[in-house]
C-alpha cells in the first residue's frame, strides 16, 4: 500500500528542509523515496497550504511508574473533575494533571505527539512502568532508568570499584529495566536522605557511602559514553528548587570531564540569591554555559499558571517542598531501599512572585540558549505544568507579543527581577520542528524517528498554518503513527499500539554474579525476576520492542 | 401552584445519576425543557420524561417518587438558590444530599451508602434507614460532612460521620461498626445500639449516647460531669423534628479519646 502526502510545507531539520513544498511516499509504515512512475498511489492527501512535520517527540514526560500511580491516588479531586466519556473507539479515562494511561495516549496523538520518554523508571520498578507505558496507545514509549542513589552502584563506588564493572552493572541495569537511557535524580542524595541528610550539594559526601554526587556523575556520564549510548546521562542535578542552585547547576556541567549530559527541566535549578527576597533568575548565567558547552543539552521543565502535581524520585528536595503543596496532601516514600519518590500537588499562581519568577526563568533559558538543537520543549509533565499545555508554551515561544501581554499581568516584583521583556527573540517553525523533533530524536537516539527522510518511521503530524500557534498546534488536521492515520482534526479516529524504544549496550554477563549475590542477600526479589523481556513487552500483542543502535563499547577513555 | 412531581413509570434496570433533578437546577426551566433533560442511566443517556411521569409546575417544592436505583439525589441542592425543598417517597439509592449546602430534603423510606457525603448546609430528614458512610467523604477525600443537619427516625450503617467536620447527625435509631471514625468535628447522637470500634481515630467532636458503648482501650472514662454547656446545645436542638428536641438531663458520663491519634474528642453517655 502506497499513500502519497501532496504538496505539503515541510519542517524537516533533520534533512535541512525549512518549509518547502514536498511530497511525501508512505508504504508499510515507513517513509520511501519517490516511487517510480507507475506505481499506483493507493490514498492520496492533498496537503496544500499545510505545514507538515514529523510526530513530535515529549522526550521527558512522567508517563508510567509507580510515582505517577500514586499522584492519580493522592489526587481523586483531578479525576473527578475531568471525567472523559468513552466513545465508539476510545476508552473511558479521566484526570487532567495526572491522566490515566489511555487518555495520556489518546491526548498526546491529538496534540500531534507521537512519542513520550517516561524519565525516571526504577530499575526495581521496571515492570511497573512498562506495563503502564504498554497500556498507553497510540504513542512510542521508552524510558530512562534511574540510577545515582541506587544501592548497589553507590556500594561499588565506595568500594572502588574498576570503571569497567560499573559499565557493566549499567549495562545489565539497561538491559533488565529495558531503557533508552540513564538518568540520575539528586545524584546520592535520594540515599543520602535516608541518613539523615536534607541537602546534599556537589561536592558533599554521602554520610553512610562516602560518596560525593561529583563522583557519581563522573562516574555514570563516562560509563554511558563508554557504552555507546546514544542518550547522554540524562541528569536531575541536586538542589532542586533551592535559591543559589544556579552555582551547584554550573559546576555540575564544568564537573563531568567533557563527557555529554542532558541537564533536564534546567529551569528549576537555575536560581540566584539576589533581590530583596534572595531568589533571582540565573538564566542568563545558565543559557551562557550552554551555548560554551557542547557537551550539555537541557530541556527546559517550564512552569504554567494553574493546578498541577510534582511527581519526583528526588525525595529530598519534595520533602522539602511538602508544606508548599496545594491542596495540602503530600507523599514521600523509599522504594526498596534503592530510590525514592514524592509526590506534592502544586498550585503556581501568577501574582505569587516565585511562581511568577519561575514562569519567567523558564522563558529566558528557551530564548537565551542559541542552539535550539541542545534545549528542548518540556514541563516536565507533569511537574511544571500538564502535558496538554504544550501549545500555550509553543505560542508562548513564538509570539512576543502575546509573551509580553502574559508577561505584563505577572506579580510586578517577578517582573522587575527579569529580563524577558527586553528579550526579541520569536522561535521559528523550523526552531519549534528542532526542538521537538529532530533535535529530540537525535538526544534519545531514535534513529528512525523524528525526521521525514526515507527510511524513517511513518510519524507525521499536519497542521494548518494560523496565526494564533496555540490553535494550531493544539488540533492537528492529521497525525500518522508509523503510517496509520490515527488522528483526524484533532480527534482520535483509529488506535493503534506503538513500539517501546531501547538500547542494548553490549557487556561482560560475568556481572550478573556479582549483582545475584547482591540481591540475594538484600533485596525482597530474585533478580531473575526483575528482569523485563521483550517477550513481557510484547506479551498482549500491542507492544513491541525496538532496539536502537549503541555505537559499539568504547575502550577506557582514561586509566 | 401545585408541586413539581417525578414519578417513575417503570423501575430502571440500571442506576441513574439524579443530580440534574434539583429545585435548583429546574428553577427556570419549562416543562418542554424538563422532561428533555438527559440522565445517565447505566452507560446510556435517557430523556427525564422516557424514565419519569413528570407532573405539577412549583421546582421549588420538588416531589419525586423514587427507588434504590436513583443515585446523587438532591445533590448540590441550594447551591444556586438558598432555598428549595425535595421531598421523596420510596427508598433511594446512594449519595443522598451529596453536598448539599442549604434547603431540606425529606425522604420517607430508605437511603443507601454515602447520604449526606460532604453535606455543607441545609437540613436532611430521613424517615427510615441509612448506609454506611452517612455523613462521610468522596472516596479519596479527607473531609466528611461540613454543616448542617441530618435526622435519622431509623438506623445507620458503618462509618456513620466518617471523617465527619462539622453540622450535627442525630440518629434515633441504632448505628453499626466505627461510628465516629476519624471524626474531626461536629456532633452525632445515637439513640439506640451501637456496633464495635466507636470513635476510631476521633479526632475531635462529640458523640451523645444513650447506651453503653464497648471502647476501644485509647479511649478513656473521665468520670460523670453535669455539663451546663449541654442546656445550650439542647436548646438549639428545640425546633428540630426529632426526640433528640426533648432531652433535659445534662448529667453524663464523659470518656475522652481517640487517644492514638488527637484525642480531643468526647463521648458522653447519658442515664448513667
Amino acid at each position: 500500500m502506497l499513500t502519497k502526502l501532496t504538496g505539503g510545507k515541510v519542517y524537516d531539520p533533520a534533512n535541512k528542509i525549512d518549509g518547502q513544498i514536498r511530497d511525501i511516499y508512505i508504504r508499510d509504515g515507513r517513509i520511501v523515496e519517490r516511487p517510480l512512475e507507475h506505481e499506483p498511489v493507493n490514498q492520496e492527501y492533498n496537503l496544500s497550504g499545510k505545514i507538515v512535520m514529523a510526530g513530535a517527540i515529549d522526550m521527558h514526560t512522567h508517563i508510567g511508574g509507580g510515582k505517577v500511580n500514586i499522584a492519580r491516588m493522592l489526587l481523586p479531586e483531578d479525576h473527578r473533575g475531568d471525567p472523559v466519556a468513552h466513545t465508539e473507539l476510545c476508552r473511558a479515562g479521566c484526570g487532567h494533571v495526572a491522566p490515566s494511561t489511555l487518555t495520556t495516549g489518546y491526548r498526546y496523538a491529538e496534540m500531534g505527539y507521537t512519542a513520550g520518554f517516561e524519565p525516571a523508571v526504577l530499575p526495581i520498578n521496571a515492570r511497573q512502568a512498562h506495563l503502564e507505558m504498554g497500556d498507553t496507545p497510540i504513542i512510542d514509549k521508552g524510558g530512562y532508568a534511574m540510577l545515582g542513589s541506587d544501592d548497589l552502584l553507590l556500594r561499588m563506588m565506595a568500594a572502588k570499584r574498576d570503571q569497567n564493572a560499573i559499565n557493566d552493572y549499567v549495562a545489565w541495569t539497561m538491559h533488565a529495566s529495558q531503557a533508552m537511557g540513564i538518568k540520575v535524580v539528586n545524584a546520592g542524595g535520594i540515599s543520602a536522605f535516608k541518613f539523615n541528610q536534607r541537602f546534599l550539594d556537589l561536592d558533599e559526601q554521602n554520610s553512610h557511602y562516602q560518596v560525593t554526587p561529583r563522583e557519581v556523575l563522573n562516574t555514570l556520564s563516562r560509563a554511558v559514553y563508554e557504552l555507546g549510548v546514544p542518550h547522554p546521562l540524562h541528569v536531575h542535578g541536586n538542589n532542586l528548587g533551592v535559591p543559589g542552585n544556579v552555582e551547584t547547576t554550573l559546576n555540575t556541567m564544568a564537573g563531568v570531564e567533557g563527557y555529554p549530559i542532558h541537564l533536564t527541566h534546567i529551569q528549576f535549578h537555575s536560581y540566584g540569591t539576589e533581590g530583596d527576597r534572595k531568589f533571582s533568575s540565573g538564566a542568563a548565567r545558565i543559557a551562557e554555559a550552554i551555548n560554551q558547552r557542547k557537551n550539555v543539552s537541557a530541556d527546559v521543565g517550564q512552569i504554567l499558571f494553574g493546578q498541577t502535581v510534582t511527581a519526583s524520585g528526588d525525595n529530598m528536595s519534595q520533602f522539602r517542598n511538602a508544606h508548599l503543596g496545594s491542596p495540602h496532601k503530600w507523599v514521600c516514600m523509599d522504594i526498596e531501599c534503592d530510590a525514592g519518590c514524592g509526590v506534592v500537588p502544586f498550585k503556581y499562581k501568577d501574582q505569587n512572585f516565585v511562581n511568577a519568577l519561575q514562569w519567567a526563568i523558564g522563558l529566558e533559558i528557551f530564548l537565551l540558549v542559541d542552539d535550539p538543537w541542545r534545549i528542548f520543549l518540556t514541563t516536565d509533565h507533569p511537574n511544571g505544568a500538564p502535558f496538554t499545555s504544550y501549545p500555550h508554551l509553543i505560542k508562548l515561544l513564538m509570539d512576543k507579543t502575546f509573551r509580553n501581554d502574559v508577561f505584563s499581568r505577572i506579580s510586578p516584583d517577578a517582573q522587575a527581577m527579569s529580563t524577558l521583556a527586553s528579550i526579541d527573540r520569536e522561535y521559528s517553525l523550523y526552531e519549534i520542528a528542532i526542538m521537538t523533533r529532530a533535535g529530540a530524536a537525535k538526544l534519545v537516539g531514535l534513529h528512525d524517528r523524528g525526521h521525514l527522510g526515507a527510511g524513517a518511521g511513518a510519524d507525521i503530524t499536519v497542521y494548518t498554518d494560523q496565526p494564533d500557534r496555540e490553535a494550531m498546534f493544539a488540533k492537528p488536521d492529521y497525525v500518522f503513527k508509523d503510517g496509520e492515520l490515527v488522528v483526524k482534526d484533532g480527534q482520535v479516529v483509529k488506535v493503534t499500539w506503538g513500539a517501546t524504544h531501547t538500547v542494548k549496550p553490549e557487556f561482560d554477563r560475568g556481572i550478573e554474579k556479582e549483582i545475584k549475590k547482591y540481591f540475594d542477600a538484600y533485596h525482597t526479589v530474585n533478580m531473575e525476576h526483575v528482569k523485563v523481556t521483550d517477550q513481557h513487552i510484547a506479551d498482549d500483542g500491542r507492544g513491541r520492542v525496538q532496539v536502537h543502535e549503541c555505537k559499539g563499547r568504547r575502550e577506557k577513555t582514561t586509566a | 401552584m401545585s408541586a413539581l412531581t417525578f414519578t417513575l413509570k417503570t423501575q430502571p434496570k440500571q442506576s441513574v445519576d439524579m443530580s440534574p433533578i434539583t429545585p435548583d437546577l429546574l428553577a427556570d426551566k419549562s416543562l418542554a425543557e424538563i422532561q428533555a433533560i438527559p440522565l445517565q442511566c447505566g452507560n446510556q443517556q435517557l430523556r427525564a420524561d422516557a424514565l419519569f411521569e413528570i407532573t405539577g409546575s412549583d421546582s421549588s417544592q420538588l416531589v419525586i417518587h423514587s427507588s434504590e436505583k436513583l443515585n446523587y439525589l438532591g445533590a448540590k441542592l441550594g447551591l444556586k438558590l438558598k432555598s428549595g425543598n425535595l421531598t421523596i417517597h420510596g427508598n433511594t439509592g446512594a449519595y443522598l444530599g451529596l453536598q448539599m449546602k442549604s434547603g431540606a430534603i425529606t425522604l420517607h423510606g430508605n437511603a443507601e451508602a454515602f447520604a449526606a457525603c460532604e453535606m455543607a448546609g441545609g437540613l436532611l430528614h430521613v424517615h427510615g434507614n441509612v448506609g454506611d458512610f452517612l455523613g462521610g467523604a468522596l472516596p479519596g477525600n479527607r473531609k466528611g460532612m461540613r454543616g448542617g443537619t441530618v435526622i435519622i427516625t431509623g438506623n445507620a450503617g458503618d462509618r456513620a460521620g466518617d471523617q465527619m467536620r462539622r453540622g450535627m447527625i442525630l440518629i434515633e435509631g441504632n448505628v453499626g461498626s466505627y461510628c465516629a471514625s476519624r471524626m474531626l468535628a461536629g456532633t452525632i447522637g445515637v439513640m439506640g445500639k451501637m456496633g464495635v470500634y466507636l470513635g476510631f481515630g476521633m479526632r475531635r467532636g462529640t458523640l451523645l449516647l444513650f447506651n453503653s458503648p464497648a471502647l476501644s482501650p485509647t479511649i478513656q472514662d473521665c468520670g460523670s460531669h453535669t455539663l451546663p454547656f449541654l442546656k445550650l446545645m439542647f436548646k438549639s436542638m428545640r425546633g428540630l423534628p426529632s426526640k433528640f428536641a426533648q432531652l433535659e438531663n445534662n448529667r453524663v458520663r464523659r470518656f475522652a479519646g481517640d487517644a492514638a491519634v488527637d484525642g480531643k474528642g468526647e463521648i458522653l453517655v447519658f442515664g448513667e
